[in-house]
C-alpha cells in the first residue's frame, strides 16, 4: 500500500512538474560511450574526472518567454569537486548556434582553445558558453582572447547543474530572431581549465598522453581538436552516430604542430 | 559560490596545467601569479598571515597583509620531454609591515634564547619572514613511446591520480609537496590502465608521532593501481599501498658490512572498487579496503600518556576494513527528483597513512559544520589553560566540513573561507540525499544516520590502562561540533542523526536575484562511560555534607582504574560555603553528551556590474548541549561547553573580476553567546585577580577550576567579533 501511494505521490509530481513542449523547443540526442574525441581520447588521470563526465547525452532547448534555456546532458551524476557553486566544477560546454542557417553567413572558426573549425554551411552566428566560472570571469576571458567574436559570444548569468544536466538560460534577444527550433546546433563538451593557456578560453588540453590534469589521445601540438564529444548525424542518439562524430573530429598535424587538416563539425538539426 | 575557492582551485591546477599549457610549445615558458592578502580582524592576532594553525612554533592570526609571487616554469624539450617546476614565495610571516623582511631579532646571537619567531619579529633572520624564494613543484615528465608504458613522472606531484582512501591530497601550504615517481601505462585500448608510484615519505608528518624517525631518506610509500573499463555498463578498480618507515639498526655494531635496518612503522592497503551504470537512470559503485599497520614499540611511541596523544597513525598493530555503496538514482521519473543513497563503514582501525588529509570528500554526508571545529565554545583547544585564546575565532571556516578517511587530518594554513576537513574513521551508517530542481528552484535534502565503529569503554581494550592507550586522541570530542581530527575517545557510546534542507531559487528581477537557504539539524548523544564497572571509585566514596571523599578506587581490572583520569574532589570552602571542588565522578551520566544542533540560513547574491557579484549571507546556530558536567571537565583539558550557544554570522561577499586579476572580499561579523550550565553537586569558586589575568574573566566571577587547575568560567559568555579577508590575485 505504501508502495502505491508513492507511485501516485511521484506520478503527481510529474504530472506537476512536467512542461508541455513549446514551438520553438528542440531536443537532440548523443550516443553514450563516445566520449573519446576523433576515438582515441582519453580522459585526465585525477579522480575528480569521473566515468561519463564528458559523455554528451543530449541538448535541449526550451523557449519560456523571452528566455530560452539550454540543458545540456551527460552521462554522469554532477558534483562540484572544486567548490565552484553551481553544482559542478570540470565540465564546459559550448553550444555553438547557425541561427540563419545560410551558407557562409558567420563564423566558421571555432573559439581559441577548441582547436576545430565548421563548415560554410554551418557557419554558426552565436555560441553560448556553460561554464562553472563566474560568468564575468568568462567575460573577462572572452574580451580578451576571443574579442573579435565577443558580440558572437553568449555567457549566461549564471549556470548549474540538476543531476546530470548542465542548465543555462539566456535572453532570447541575446541568440537573435527566428524560430530555435529551426537553428542549427553544435554542442561541444570540453572541460573546465581555471587557468588556461594564454590563447585558450578555459579550455583544457588535450596531449598525447593523458596526465593528471589533461586529457590524452591527442597530439602534443595545435592541431587535435580540444573537443571530447559533440553532436552528430541526426543527433537521435543513434550508435552509428558515434562514427560520424569520429569522422568530424579527424584532423591532420603538420610537423610544426599545426593543423594540416583542422577537425571540422557541422551544425545538427530538428527532424 | 563560494568564490574565494576558486583561488585555491586554480593553484591546485597551476602546477599541473602549466605543464599542459606549454606542451605544445617548444623552449622555455614562465608565466606566474601573484596573491596579495588583506585580513583583518578584531581579535587583533598577528601571528602569521594565515588565520589557523596548530604546529607548534607557528603563528597565526586575523590581521595583516601580505603578498606572493609564483613563477610557473615549463619547457617541453622534446616530444618526449617536459619539464616544469616553480619558484614561489608564501604569505607565512611576511607582513607588508616587514618593510620588506629587513632587521628583526636574530636567535641565534640571544642568550638567553628569546624563543621562536612568530609575527615575523625576526625579520631578515628567519626564512618565514624574509620574503625568501623557494624552489617547489619540479617535475620532470617522460613520454618515450614505448608499447609497455605511457609515462613517467618524476618529481612532485600531488597524487590526486589514486585514491583519497589510500592515496590522496595532502596540502601543506603547497598541494605537491610529495615527490616519487609515478608511471602509468595502459592497455587494450587504454580499457585498462595502471599506475605505480614510489613516493618519498613525508618526515613531517607520514609516521606515528609525526614523525618518520631519525632515518628519513629511505622512507617511502608504494602504490599500485589498476583501472579496467570492459563496457559503459562496467569499470573495476584495484588499488594496493605499501608505506615503510625503516630505521638503522642500532645493534648492528658491524658497520663494515653496512648497516641494517629495522621497520620503524608499515601500513598495507589494499582495495576494490566496482562501478555497473545500467542505464542513465542508475549508477551504483561500490569500494572495500583492508589496511594493516604495524609499528616497533622501541622505534615509535610505544602508547600515548595519558589523554593527549598526537600522532597520524595509532601505534601498535592494526588491521580493519572500510567499505562505501553508493547508489544514484538520477532524475527516474524525468521530473527533476533525484536521489542518492550511501551506506558506509569506515573501520576504527582502519590505517591508511597516506590517504587524502583534505581537499576530498570520501561520503555523500555533509557531515558537521566548520563553525564549530574545536573544543571551546569560541573554538579554543586547550582553552581551560591560560594561553590557549581560539585560534580561527568563533566563527570557525565556512561551511560544512569535507570528510576523510584518516585522523591526520590537515586544515593548517587556512582562512576562514577555505573548506576544512574532518576525519570520519571510526563512522558506520546510511545517508539518502534526495534532490528536486523545478524551474529556478532547486531543493536538496539529507538524512544521515551514523554510528561508531569507536563506540567501545577503556578504548576497546579493559586490559589496559586508560591513559596508556595505543589511540592518538588529539583533542578529544568535547564542544559543540565534531573536533576535526579526533576519532578516539577512552569511553563512548555515540550517535549522530543530521537533517539537512537546502533551497536555492532565482528571482527573475533585474539580472536575476540569487535566493538561497539551508536548515541543518543534528542530533548527538554519546554516553561514552556506560558501564558502572569503569566508574573510578567504589560507591559512597564521596560522602558529601564537606567530608572529604575516600580513596577506594574501582578497578575495572587489575591495576587499572578510571580514578586515573577521574580523580576525586577535594573540599574547599568559599564565601563561607564548603563542599567540593568539582562534582564527584559517581554516576554515569556524569560525561553524557547530548546535542541538540540547529542552522538557519538565508542569503541572497546579485550580479551588480557585469564584473562585480555580491552576496550577503545570514547564519543563525542554536545549540542545546549537555556534554557532561564538572565530574567530567571535557577530559580536562579543554573547556566544558555544557550549556547554550548561540551565534549569529553574517557575512557580506563580494567579487570582482577583471581580465587577468581576480578580487575577493568577504566580511564577517559573529555575534553569540554561551551561557553554561555545568550540573551542580560542587562549589562554584570565585576568580582571583591572577585568574582574571590568566583566563580573560572579571574578579570575582564564577567558575570552577578543575583536575589539571586552569578556570572553566560558570558566567555567561557574550562573543562578537568581526573578521575580513580580501585577497587579488594576477595571473600574468
Amino acid at each position: 500500500m505504501r508502495n502505491v501511494w508513492w507511485k501516485a505521490a511521484m506520478a503527481t509530481l510529474a504530472l506537476a512538474t512536467a512542461a508541455p513542449a513549446l514551438a520553438g523547443d528542440v531536443s537532440f540526442k548523443d550516443p553514450t560511450g563516445d566520449d573519446n574525441g576523433p576515438g582515441t581520447y582519453v580522459y585526465p588521470t585525477d579522480t575528480v574526472y569521473k566515468k561519463g563526465s564528458f559523455d554528451l547525452t543530449g541538448l535541449d532547448v526550451k523557449v519560456k518567454g523571452d528566455k530560452v534555456e539550454f540543458s545540456v546532458g551527460t552521462n554522469v551524476a554532477l558534483d562540484d569537486p572544486w567548490r565552484m557553486g553551481g553544482g559542478f566544477s570540470v565540465q564546459m560546454v559550448f553550444i555553438f548556434i547557425d541561427t540563419d542557417g545560410v551558407e557562409g553567413s558567420g563564423n566558421t572558426d571555432g573559439l581559441p582553445g577548441l582547436n576545430l573549425a565548421f563548415s560554410p554551411k554551418s557557419a554558426w552566428e552565436r555560441v553560448v558558453i556553460i561554464s562553472p566560472q563566474p560568468s564575468s570571469r568568462v567575460k573577462s576571458e572572452v574580451e580578451t582572447k576571443a574579442g573579435a567574436m565577443k558580440d558572437s559570444i553568449v555567457v549566461p548569468a549564471r549556470t548549474k547543474a540538476s543531476g546530470r544536466n548542465l542548465l543555462a538560460t539566456v535572453d532570447m534577444k541575446d541568440l537573435g530572431t527566428g524560430d530555435p527550433s529551426q537553428w542549427g546546433y553544435q554542442v561541444v563538451m570540453q572541460s573546465n581549465e581555471g587557468f588556461p593557456a594564454s590563447t585558450d578560453l578555459l579550455t583544457r588540453k588535450v596531449n598525447e598522453y593523458e596526465g593528471q590534469h589533461r586529457f590524452g589521445g591527442g597530439n602534443d601540438g595545435d592541431c587535435d581538436p580540444n573537443a571530447v564529444d559533440i553532436l552528430a548525424g541526426d543527433a537521435k542518439g543513434d550508435p552509428g552516430e558515434v562514427e560520424i562524430q569520429h569522422a568530424m573530429l579527424k584532423y591532420e598535424c603538420a610537423p610544426d604542430g599545426m593543423a594540416k587538416q583542422k577537425a571540422t563539425l557541422s551544425m545538427v538539426h530538428a527532424k | 559560490m563560494n568564490r574565494k575557492h576558486i583561488g585555491g582551485v586554480l593553484l591546485a591546477l597551476a602546477v599541473a596545467t602549466a605543464g599542459a599549457a606549454s606542451a605544445q610549445q617548444n623552449g622555455l615558458v614562465i608565466g606566474g601569479t601573484t596573491y596579495t592578502k588583506w585580513l583583518w580582524g578584531n581579535q587583533r592576532v598577528n601571528g602569521s598571515v594565515y588565520n589557523f594553525t596548530t604546529v607548534p612554533g607557528e603563528g597565526y592570526g586575523d590581521t595583516g597583509q601580505g603578498s606572493e609571487v609564483e613563477l610557473l616554469l615549463s619547457a617541453r624539450l622534446s616530444k618526449e620531454v617536459e619539464v616544469k617546476g616553480r619558484l614561489h614565495s608564501r604569505f607565512n610571516q611576511n607582513f607588508w609591515t616587514n618593510f620588506g623582511g629587513f632587521g628583526g631579532r636574530n636567535p641565534a646571537l640571544e642568550d638567553p634564547p628569546a624563543g621562536g619567531c612568530t609575527g615575523g619579529d625576526c625579520g631578515e633572520f628567519d626564512p618565514r619572514s624574509n620574503q625568501y624564494v623557494k624552489l617547489r613543484g619540479v617535475t620532470v615528465t617522460l613520454t618515450p613511446g614505448y608499447n609497455w608504458i605511457d609515462s613517467a613522472t618524476i618529481g612532485a606531484n600531488d597524487f590526486g591520480q589514486f585514491d583519497p582512501f589510500v592515496i590522496g591530497r595532502f596540502r601543506y601550504i603547497d598541494r605537491d609537496n610529495a615527490s616519487g615517481l609515478l608511471f602509468q601505462g595502459s592497455g587494450a585500448d587504454r580499457k585498462f590502465t595502471w599506475d605505480a608510484t614510489r613516493i618519498s615519505l613525508p618526515r613531517l608528518f607520514a609516521g606515528p608521532g609525526f614523525s618518520t624517525g631519525k632515518f628519513h631518506a629511505a622512507d617511502a610509500a608504494y602504490g599500485f593501481q589498476t583501472k579496467f573499463t570492459p563496457s559503459s555498463k562496467f569499470d573495476f578498480g584495484f588499488i594496493a599501498n605499501y608505506n615503510n618507515d625503516i630505521e638503522v639498526d642500532a645493534r648492528d655494531r658491524n658497520i663494515d658490512n653496512g648497516r641494517d635496518i629495522r621497520t620503524r612503522f608499515r601500513n598495507t592497503v589494499i582495495g576494490g572498487k566496482f562501478g555497473f551504470h545500467p542505464s542513465s537512470k542508475v549508477d551504483i559503485a561500490g569500494a572495500i579496503y583492508h589496511s594493516s599497520s604495524a609499528s616497533a614499540d622501541d622505534l615509535a611511541p610505544a602508547n600515548f600518556f595519558g589523554l593527549s596523544g598526537f600522532s597520524p597513525v595509532p601505534v601498535g598493530k592494526h588491521d580493519d576494513e572500510s567499505w562505501k555503496l553508493d547508489a544514484a538514482f538520477n532524475d527516474p521519473f524525468d521530473n527533476g527528483f533525484s536521489v542518492n543513497v550511501q551506506v558506509f563503514d569506515i573501520g576504527a582501525e582502519y590505517v591508511a597513512l597516506m590517504a587524502a588529509r583534505r581537499e576530498s570528500d570520501v561520503l555523500l554526508t555533509e557531515g558537521h559544520d566548520a563553525t564549530y571545529a574545536f573544543p571551546g565554545p569560541d573554538n579554543a583547544s586547550f582553552g581551560v589553560f591560560s594561553g590557549n585564546p581560539s585560534r580561527i575565532g568563533i566563527g570557525g571556516w565556512n561551511g560544512n566540513m569535507q570528510q576523510v578517511a584518516t585522523i591526520n587530518v590537515d586544515n593548517e594554513f587556512s582562512d576562514f573561507d577555505e573548506p576544512a576537513a574532518e576525519t570520519v574513521i571510526g563512522w558506520k551508517g546510511v545517508t539518502v540525499a534526495p534532490t528536486l530542481s523545478l524551474g529556478g528552484l532547486d531543493l536538496a535534502a539529507e538524512i544521515s544516520l551514523i554510528d561508531y565503529n569507536t563506540n567501545w569503554q577503556a578504548f576497546g581494550d579493559p586490559s589496559r590502562n586508560v591513559t596508556s592507550t595505543v589511540y592518538p586522541v588529539h583533542e578529544l570530542d568535547t564542544g559543540v561540533g565534531h573536533n576535526f581530527r579526533s576519532a578516539y575517545a577512552p569511553f563512548q557510546d555515540k550517535e549522530t542523526k543530521i537533517g539537512v534542507i537546502r533551497a536555492k531559487y532565482l528571482v527573475d528581477v533585474g539580472k536575476g536575484v540569487d535566493v538561497f537557504g539551508k536548515i541543518k539539524f543534528i542530533d548527538e548523544t554519546d554516553k561514552r562511560l556506560n558501564d558502572s564497572r569503569f566508574l573510578p571509585y567504589q560507591a559512597g566514596s564521596c560522602p558529601g555534607g564537606g567530608r572529604a571523599c575516600a580513596d577506594n578506587k574501582r578497578f575495572y581490572s587489575p591495576g587499572n582504574s578510571t580514578a586515573d583520569i577521574y580523580g576525586n574532589p577535594p573540599v574547599i570552602t568559599v564565601n563561607g560555603v564548603t563542599g567540593y571542588q568539582w562534582k564527584p565522578f559517581d554516576s554515569l551520566s556524569d560525561d553524557d553528551r547530548d546535542l541538540n544542533y540547529k542552522l538557519l540560513q538565508i542569503g541572497a547574491g546579485y550580479q551588480l556590474t557585469d564584473d562585480l557579484y555580491a552576496s550577503l549571507t545570514l547564519e543563525r546556530y542554536d545549540t542545546t548541549l549537555e556534554d557532561g558536567n564538572t565530574a567530567f571537565q571535557a577530559y580536562q583539558l579543554h573547556e566544558l561547553a555544557s550549556g547554550d550557544h548561540t551565534q549569529n554570522k553574517i557575512s557580506l561577499k563580494a567579487r570582482y573580476i577583471l581580465a587577468g586579476a581576480e578580487i575577493g572580499f568577504e566580511y564577517q561579523y559573529n555575534k553569540g553567546t554561551f551561557d553554561p550550565d555545568f550540573g551542580g553537586g560542587f562549589v562554584p569558586q570565585v576568580a582571583t585577580e591572577q585568574i582574571s589575568i590568566d583566563h580573560n574573566v572579571p574578579v570575582g566571577s564564577r567558575g570552577f577550576s578543575g583536575r589539571f587547575g586552569g578556570w572553566n568560567s560558570l558566567e555567561k559568555r557574550d562573543f562578537s567579533q568581526q573578521r575580513v579577508k580580501a585577497f587579488m590575485k594576477v595571473q600574468f
